[in-house]
């Protein structure tokens, strides 16, 4: 008996799951594969973009595509920078977006909080509206929608361009901060107001700080759609001097060709605001921060 | 600390749905009082309506003697611990309990003094500086206790605080809410759908159903002598048999007819229930505990055959459910239908004439499924009520001790 026990069979129990982890292994290293080449995809256009901008004029036009811009030159800046209407058109760009995020961002609180908190007639079927009315193409609209304004004397005129953002940006906007809203517990009002606040103390010292990242999120989205919308401005904004960036980017396109260079440097200035906020910002976007609140 | 009266408060939503029907009720000072009934009850619109988070539609609230309708949560002068714990999640806990001190305009040395006292006894000490997503549940807990206790307020409220723990940590902090109540002697309102603590922890208990106070006692009393079905079919786990017997009158004798078994309700027992003699002739529900349900070896009072359907071992003991020849209870309205052990068993054709009675028996005993049993009833231990109302056959006072021979 004792010689047969130490032809115990231990080197083989290890070896099934030695394989079962390496076919694990295989699949994660599969799958970031994929990541990878998602990522590629995606980050591609911009990447083209941006070094664009900085190739020389021979480079752009190359048969053999230059991955590398290995004459850099800032050349297409200068030009894109000293074109007529640029800082024109920069100031229109921020007014527009600047009135659409603080207005949108603003009613649409108030509106949420409405639907969030309060129980009315009508709540239902205005909830719906707003999902309904986010359906509509807004393309199909621009007819309707240029003629109205033209009667209200509103076209060819930044106001006319904010309000019709708003159109789409406030349903949105109320769509999502009412989510956020319903996302903070009642109790924690309720807590508050039996520990010394009022309705409106509760509202300023406990839901105001939780949506703070909700804020922060839907006031990214509102940003982004008003500053790279193209359709409308391009529509409602004939006169360059009254024109946004997007619809000044068109103009690097013209009867006798297309200025590369400058285009592309005009568009990664134009994309530039957009990053800068989105990376001043994020850090707020703590999502998850109502975590331990209640019961987890 | 305060007394809190409700009178004759009832609450209605959006014009039709009723959720409390005249309450009247008195907290005394520094007592602790479970509201129990299953969900839907109105236990916690009661509550609420004490912290002045629901509005009263009728009758009025009396914390300390003064009317509060009208008064705003933080006037009031309570505190209230929620089911959710509802902390603060962006202060850390040193804010979450130093909130309602500030909001009060406690200057600031003396908010620092009270919150590290309360920490130190709740074992909080050491995460003052977290936030509540970085505690355990239990932590969580103590902290919205904390909260509470922090503020010295007339009274506590407490909505189920216990309800999100699991079992072993709910039994440990049963003990302690309880104890640190008994320490500080504040008034408690503490509502529960859990009998056992409702039992455990209150002074007095309130059951309530469908909006309705259905009695107010020490919980030993509300286990003696419930005063309706409902209260007997809720209070107690497990619950109390109930099933539909004959009173008759027997040559002078006063007899109860369980199924075919005669028992004879000796006279001490009708004098205790002056009413009951007038029954003779009609049906009453009847009911025994689990525990007076015996085992018949050694008994020479009437027996009630049986068989053994189920035997769960508890360790300590053994809960036997046996199949017996009685009328179920028709009216199912009358009781808490949530805790009625299941029907008799599959397979059996007259099941209109069949009961499960559940006894618990002692672990020595040899038991088996499927075995035929026989069960000693002690009569003077039957609970009575009246098979129309389910209020039950009132007693005559008694001292709670000669009241049932054990």
């Amino acid at each position: 008996m004792s010689s047969v026990t130490p032809i115990a069979p231990t080197p083989v129990a290890p070896a099934v799951p030695r394989t079962a982890g390496q076919s694990r292994r295989l699949g994660s290293v599969g799958w970031n594969l994929l990541g990878v080449l998602v990522f590629v995809v995606m980050i591609f256009p911009v990447y083209w973009m941006v070094s664009t901008a900085f190739k020389t004029g021979q480079d752009i036009f190359s048969y053999t595509p230059k991955w590398f811009p290995l004459h850099a030159t800032l050349a297409n800046f200068g030009d894109a920078i000293h074109r007529q209407y640029f800082w024109q058109n920069v100031r229109n760009s921020l007014v527009v977006v600047g009135v659409v995020v603080t207005l949108s961002l603003t009613l649409a609180f108030l509106a949420a909080l409405a639907l969030a908190k309060f129980r009315f007639y009508g709540r239902k079927a205005f909830i719906v509206l707003i999902i309904a009315v986010q359906m509509v193409p807004l393309n199909a609209l621009i007819i309707p929608l240029y003629i109205a304004l033209s009667r209200a004397h509103e076209v060819n005129k930044l106001s006319g361009v904010i309000i019709t953002y708003m159109t789409f940006v406030l349903p949105f906007t109320v769509w999502t901060l009412r989510g956020f809203i319903l996302g903070v517990p009642r109790e924690l009002e309720e807590a508050a107001m039996v520990d010394g606040t009022t309705r409106f103390g509760a509202f300023v010292r406990i839901l105001l700080p939780l949506i703070g990242p909700g804020l922060v999120a839907t006031s990214i989205f509102a940003f982004i759609q008003a500053w790279n919308e193209y359709i409308i401005a391009y529509v409602l904004l004939s006169s360059p001097e009254k024109q946004t960036l997007t619809v000044w980017l068109a103009s690097f396109t013209t009867n006798r060709g297309t200025s590369w260079g400058p285009l592309m440097a005009g568009a990664t200035l134009t994309a530039l605001p957009v990053v800068v906020f989105f990376l001043l910002v994020q850090r707020r976007i703590a999502f998850g921060l109502t975590a331990g609140a209640v019961r987890g | 600390m305060a007394d809190i009266q409700f009178v004759h408060i009832g609450k209605v939503y959006d014009g039709d749905v009723t959720a409390v029907r005249d309450l009247n009720l008195d907290v005394a000072e520094g007592e602790f009082m479970v509201l129990v009934g299953p969900s839907g009850c109105g236990k916690t619109t009661a509550l609420r309506m004490i912290a002045g988070l629901e509005e009263i539609s009728s009758g009025e609230i009396h914390i300390g003697g003064k009317v509060v309708n009208d008064l705003a949560p933080r006037d009031r002068d309570i505190a209230m611990v929620f089911q959710n714990y509802a902390l603060y999640p962006h202060k850390s806990v040193y804010e979450n309990l130093a909130f309602g001190l500030r909001m009060r305009k406690v200057p600031k040395a003396e908010q620092k003094r009270r919150v590290e006292e309360i920490a130190r006894i709740l074992g909080l000490g050491e995460m003052l500086q977290r936030r509540p997503a970085q505690l355990s549940g239990g932590q969580r807990q103590r902290v919205a206790m904390g909260r509470a206790i922090v503020r010295e307020p007339k009274a506590f409220l407490m909505d189920e605080p216990l309800s999100n723990l699991d079992a072993k940590l709910r039994v440990q902090m049963r003990a302690e809410i309880a104890r640190i109540q008994q320490a500080l002697k504040v008034t408690t309102v503490y509502v529960t759908h859990d009998q056992v603590e409702a039992m455990t922890m209150g002074h007095r208990v309130a059951v309530m159903r469908d909006g309705e106070l259905q009695q107010v006692d020490t919980p030993q009393r509300l286990y003696d002598a419930p005063a309706n079905l409902f209260v007997a079919s809720f209070v107690g786990s497990p619950p109390m048999n109930l099933f539909e017997a004959a009173v008759e009158r027997d040559n002078g004798r006063l007899v109860c007819r369980i199924g075919q078994t005669e028992l004879e309700l000796p006279a001490d027992l009708a004098a205790e229930r002056p009413s009951l003699p007038n029954y003779a002739g009609r049906r009453v529900a009847v009911g025994i505990r689990p525990e007076d349900v015996r085992e018949a070896s050694g008994w020479d009072g009437v027996r009630l055959r049986g068989q053994i359907l189920l035997v769960e071992s508890l360790g300590s003991e053994q809960l036997v459910h046996i199949e017996i020849a009685a009328a179920p209870l028709e009216r199912s309205d009358l009781i808490d239908t949530a805790a009625q052990p299941p029907g008799p068993s599959l397979g059996v054709e007259d099941h209109e004439r069949a009961v499960t009675l559940l006894g618990r028996f002692d672990r020595h005993l040899l038991l088996a499924p499927g075995e035929a049993v026989e069960v000693a009833i002690d009569p003077r231990l039957l609970h009575f009520f009246d098979l129309e109302t389910g209020v039950a056959i009132p007693l005559v006072e008694l001292p709670v001790a000669a009241e049932v021979a054990r």
